[in-house]
């Protein structure tokens, strides 16, 4: 069975909602944005997302965005971060670690030397700006059981919902809203969460995989919401606005504030 | 795989999937439109009622005489309505907004006049109309920004990553990923995804259909060479596309800038810091480093400054049937002075790179042979910055008696 699959899988026997958090590299330094991977992974986050930054994050609203820009002034290597992000994975073996990034940095080692570099211990990995249709680009990462994580949206069609689901792997990682990262949370009253829950239970009816709810998720009546509904709660933004207000402290508050 | 807007190796759809529905719905509603004739004649009609086409081609005497070589006419992009070609996409996708049923249109802009242009046809058409500009371009430029406000647009000033027109493009796509329900994202150039880069080429090429017509009643016969700016490549593209495969030599001439160094030029052809890359929605040439981070870039003209290139020029350069060249901020201030003294034609800094690339030329052809520049724009807009490039003392005087004049009152 997939590793990624079968590790929230386990997981989920004693525990109702996995956590998901993310981190951009390189923010706002190399070595700080390590310290702040360590501190979550600590605390005993099941999943971590590290994200390498690009300059052109289209996906991403502005919390993220201008981290990545300021994580590029330190110009990043791309080899390095899976150099850091595997030593990481080794030492915190209870949890999981997945790399994000859009398509160009991808690109320049190319997906045959990527698999080859995130190894046995990055295990997934998000790409925002590669549709479905490009999944055979994907290939040589699925050869060695790296899984592409694929993004599901609330205004799909069933059509391509299947197509998606058709070559998902790992986990889903389900879109709660238009827009970008960041921004207003989506599930600030009752119709809401409403919403929320029954488009998740209509892409539970296509598919077994874990399902990953991220954008917007805020505070914890957001994450009591999905409870029943989802295995993963993604918490990005949110996050990286507690480190930008008073640093690790405040991670690990809202970290607290956070636990399902 | 979705083969859709692939040109060569370029073009093709890479966005987030949130965009996908729209897209979609956008690709379906532009095949639809240009397969209904009263939409295609309708478009004309605005091009020839709102804009004033057709635009005429342009012999130069004077400056033929004084370089001694090829006959050289303007093609002159610079007298549609908006003084620029930029017109030519908007009368077309304006049209099509209306026609799926859009109420607001979102557009990126480098010099300001795509965001001019949009926010005209947007006033026309009863839209509402936002425009995303970089702060830097929004310093430079500030007088297309006065026009969109005063046509009722609204500026939006990005000044994420080089705040220019790469990250107002960014965050263009940012607004339409969640407004794309009654909002059409108003692409300015032939970049982006599919079906942007065909669309927007698609109604420049009225440029180049007119040219062929023109130039036979003229002169007997197509030109031997064409000379257009490469920026994103809109206005290239709408001279060019109608020549290709024929005995036309099509010359793009990219912003050489200060230098050939990283960051102080425009050139994504003839240069190792360009090559291959998928961003913004598209795969193109991009000006990026070892890591696929897009690099900054610099042009005396806001409007070449863009770190993509349309895929439809990538390829066909890729193909031999598009050649690239360049010119260099020094030689675009001195063409832009020879057409201005010699022909009384005031162009625009974008548009001054064509002329210098082939003026260049023309010396060495010979006085049978014809060729064509494409003036994209006027130079009003560059004010400014020609008085700054010229040192024009005066003008400095003006504006400082200007501002007193205002505190006084």
């Amino acid at each position: 069975m997939n590793k990624l699959t079968s590790f929230i899988q386990e997981q989920r026997q004693t525990k109702p909602l996995l956590m998901m958090t993310h981190v951009v590299y390189g923010y706002p330094s190399i070595e700080k944005s390590l310290e702040i991977m360590q501190l979550m992974l600590e605390s005993g986050v099941e999943i971590l997302e590290v994200q390498f930054p690009f300059s052109d994050p289209v996906a991403d609203g502005p919390t993220i965005t201008t981290a990545c820009h300021h994580a590029l002034e330190n110009q990043p290597k791309l080899s390095q971060c899976l150099k850091d992000i595997k030593q990481l994975a080794q030492r915190y073996s209870q949890s999981r670690v997945l790399l994000m990034s859009y398509l160009n940095p991808l690109l320049q080692p190319g997906f045959a030397s990527l698999a080859q570099q995130m190894g046995d211990n990055v295990i997934g990995i998000i790409i925002p700006d590669l549709p479905i249709d490009h999944h055979t680009m994907l290939a040589p990462l699925c050869k060695k059981e790296i899984s592409p994580i694929w993004l599901i949206t609330p205004d799909m069609q069933q059509e391509r919902i299947r197509t998606v689901i058709k070559h998902a792997q790992g986990m889903l990682y389900c879109v709660s809203r238009s827009g970008v990262t960041g921004q207003q949370a989506p599930i600030q009253d009752d119709t809401k969460a409403q919403n929320i829950q029954s488009y998740l239970s209509t892409i539970r009816k296509f598919t077994s995989l874990p399902l990953a709810v991220g954008f917007g998720i805020n505070t914890a009546s957001d994450i009591r919401s999905l409870k029943g509904h989802a295995d993963v709660a993604i918490v990005g933004s949110a996050l990286l606005n507690a480190f930008n207000k008073g640093g690790l402290e405040s991670v690990a508050v809202k970290l607290q504030e956070l636990q399902p | 795989m979705n083969d859709e807007g692939r040109f060569g190796q370029y073009g093709g759809s890479f966005i987030p999937e949130i965009l996908y529905s729209s897209q979609q719905q956008l690709l379906k509603a532009y095949r639809e439109a240009m397969a209904d004739t009263s939409f295609v004649q309708q478009v004309k009609s605005e091009m020839q009622h709102f804009s004033g086409r057709p635009t005429p081609l342009t012999y130069c005497a004077n400056l033929t005489q004084k370089i001694g070589g090829a006959q050289i006419y303007l093609k002159r992009e610079d007298l549609n309505h908006s003084g620029a070609h930029k017109m030519n996409n908007v009368i077309g996708q304006g049209l099509l907004a209306k026609r799926m049923g859009k109420t607001r249109v979102i557009a990126e802009t480098g010099a300001g006049q795509h965001g001019v242009a949009s926010a005209l046809v947007a006033a026309r058409l009863g839209l509402e109309c936002v425009v995303y500009m970089g702060a830097h371009d929004i310093e430079r430029q500030y007088p297309n920004v006065f026009w969109m406000k005063q046509l009722g647009a609204t500026v939006i000033p990005v000044s994420t990553g080089a705040a220019t027109l790469k990250d107002a493009l960014d965050e263009a796509l940012r607004d339409w990923s969640s407004s794309y329900e009654d909002t059409h994202y108003l692409i300015g150039t032939s970049c982006g995804c599919a079906p942007y880069p065909e669309m927007v080429a698609g109604f420049q090429s009225v440029i180049g259909e007119e040219v062929k017509e023109q130039s036979i009643q003229q002169f007997g016969k197509h030109p031997e060479r064409i000379y257009a700016c490469v920026g994103g490549g809109s206005n290239a593209c709408g001279i060019f596309l109608p020549f290709v495969d024929t005995q036309t030599e099509l010359v793009g001439v990219e912003a050489g800038g200060r230098s050939g160094n990283p960051g102080e030029h425009a050139m994504r052809f003839n240069t190792d810091q360009a090559r291959f890359g998928i961003a913004q929605g598209f795969a193109t040439r991009f000006l990026q480093d070892d890591e696929g981070q897009l690099q900054p870039t610099h042009s005396i003209s806001a409007g070449l400054d863009y770190v993509g290139v349309s895929p439809i020029l990538a390829d066909l350069e890729e193909q031999g049937k598009v050649r690239m060249t360049s010119a260099n901020d020094i030689e675009v201030i001195e063409a832009f002075k020879l057409l201005t003294r010699h022909e009384g034609i005031i162009p625009a800094l974008e548009s001054s790179h064509a002329v210098a690339g082939g003026l260049k030329e023309a010396a060495t052809m010979s006085p049978d042979e014809h060729l064509v520049i494409n003036i994209s724009g006027r130079g009003d807009k560059d004010i400014f910055n020609i008085a700054k490039a010229l040192k024009d003392e005066p003008f400095n005087e003006f504006l400082h008696s200007y501002l007193k004049e205002e505190a006084s009152q």
